[in-house]
């Protein structure tokens, strides 16, 4: 990036932000659109909605289409309390109950020791990539 | 049974609930187990078990009066679902702040993420082995890194159970949230934000994002951009997987 770019975003960020009603269309367009884009995928390969709705804001963003100021006050919000809206799929689970009772304690090992696996595994892999590439970088230097 | 059929009924329960681990959590010094997510999580299962057995109906009618206000409603707790979407689409903001590190290292991160995830998916494979599960339960933990709506279609169609990987996908958000960062840190990979940021939004999908975004700028950024490409990521690559150690 170059520095009128991070000056860009710096500037961005200093103006006052939109009134809510703006930044809510502009989630509202961003979701509908991203909602057509979910259906019209192939169903072999599923893409949800949000994901496209992440690529498709960034997008925006990243060609100054849509303005840091514009929905970054409402996306804080959202991220700060996210907490609370993933509560009901975690009291979701009161329907599986019954799967639980079969071999639950094997299931509930397998399940911590892999998200830990998932974790440690790529946090480790990303850390020795990006040190091979910067010794690299470096030797070009 | 009348008063749980009510819209806000489920949004009261899981409002509530949350506030509850909230106080919990900040009574208690942020003792990882009082993470207000999994307090909540809990207690909500608690009371709805609680009032099954109560008011001695079936755990579909207290489900449905949970979720979407009972047989003659729509809303309920599943308004509060719906606004994951929209924090999800968030993640742009913490991403498009941090640019730099995206055009710095976009094939490091890249390559980073398909090689740790199928590193992931050999010794997950090996350790439910170990455990004696299943081919089923294995098929089924399999696609846990992607999100929900990936997952399950994913799940079915290597021979898992839909309803367990849905669980596996909510636990690794509920296991990242309380010991992601306390984990990172014991092993001392903490001194890459790029490693961290990456598998806090691997492990953890959108939850985990939300904290590593807590942690710093490049994190958040990193963990966004871990949500858009695991996602995609495993559609291809667990399908192979499968048929490599001959699940279907």
């Amino acid at each position: 990036m170059n520095k009128t770019e991070k000056e860009r975003i710096i500037e961005e960020e200093q103006k006052d932000a939109s009134p809510v009603i703006i930044q809510l269309g502009i989630f509202a367009a961003v979701l509908f659109v991203s909602n057509i884009l979910s259906l019209i995928m192939p169903k072999a390969f599923p893409v949800p909605v949000p994901v496209w709705g992440l690529i498709i804001l960034y997008v925006l963003l990243t060609t100054h289409v849509v303005k840091l100021h514009q929905v970054e006050k409402l996306s804080g919000f959202l991220i700060g309390i996210i907490g609370v809206f993933f509560v009901p799929s975690g009291i979701q689970m009161y329907k599986s109950l019954d799967l639980i009772k079969e071999d639950g304690l094997t299931l509930f090992i397998a399940i911590i020791a892999s998200t830990i696996v998932l974790l440690i595994t790529v946090t480790f892999t990303t850390r020795l990539f990006i040190s091979i590439s910067k010794k690299i970088r470096n030797r070009r230097k | 049974m009348q008063f749980i059929n009510n819209t806000f009924f489920g949004i009261f329960v899981s409002v509530v609930v949350y506030l509850i681990g909230l106080y919990l959590f900040n009574r208690f010094n942020n003792f990882f187990l009082f993470q207000p997510l999994f307090v909540g999580m809990v207690l909500g299962i608690f009371v709805l078990w609680v009032l099954e057995q109560t008011m001695g109906v079936s755990s579909t009618i207290i489900y449905d009066a949970f979720w979407h206000g009972g047989k003659d409603n729509f809303i309920g707790a599943n308004l509060l679902f719906w606004f994951l979407g929209p924090a999800t689409i968030s993640f742009a903001i913490p991403l498009y702040k941090r640019n730099d590190i995206v055009k710095d290292y976009w094939v490091e991160i890249l390559l980073s993420l398909i090689v740790g995830l199928f590193i992931s998916l050999i010794i997950i494979y090996f350790i439910c082995r170990a455990l004696n599960l299943s081919d089923s339960v294995i098929a089924s933990l399999l696609p846990q890194s992607a999100t929900t709506a990936i997952a399950l279609p994913l799940s079915t169609g290597i021979g898992g159970i839909p309803a367990i990987t849905a669980m596996t996908v909510i636990l690794n958000s509920v296991i990242v949230l309380a010991i992601g960062d306390q984990i990172v840190k014991w092993l001392k990979l903490d001194a890459d934000p790029i490693g961290v940021g990456l598998g806090l939004g691997t492990s953890g999908h959108t939850i985990g994002s939300a904290k590593a975004v807590k942690l710093g700028s490049i994190e958040g950024a990193m963990a966004s951009i871990a949500v858009i490409v695991v996602g995609i990521v495993t559609n291809i690559v667990v399908p192979l997987f499968a048929r490599l150690i001959g699940l279907k």
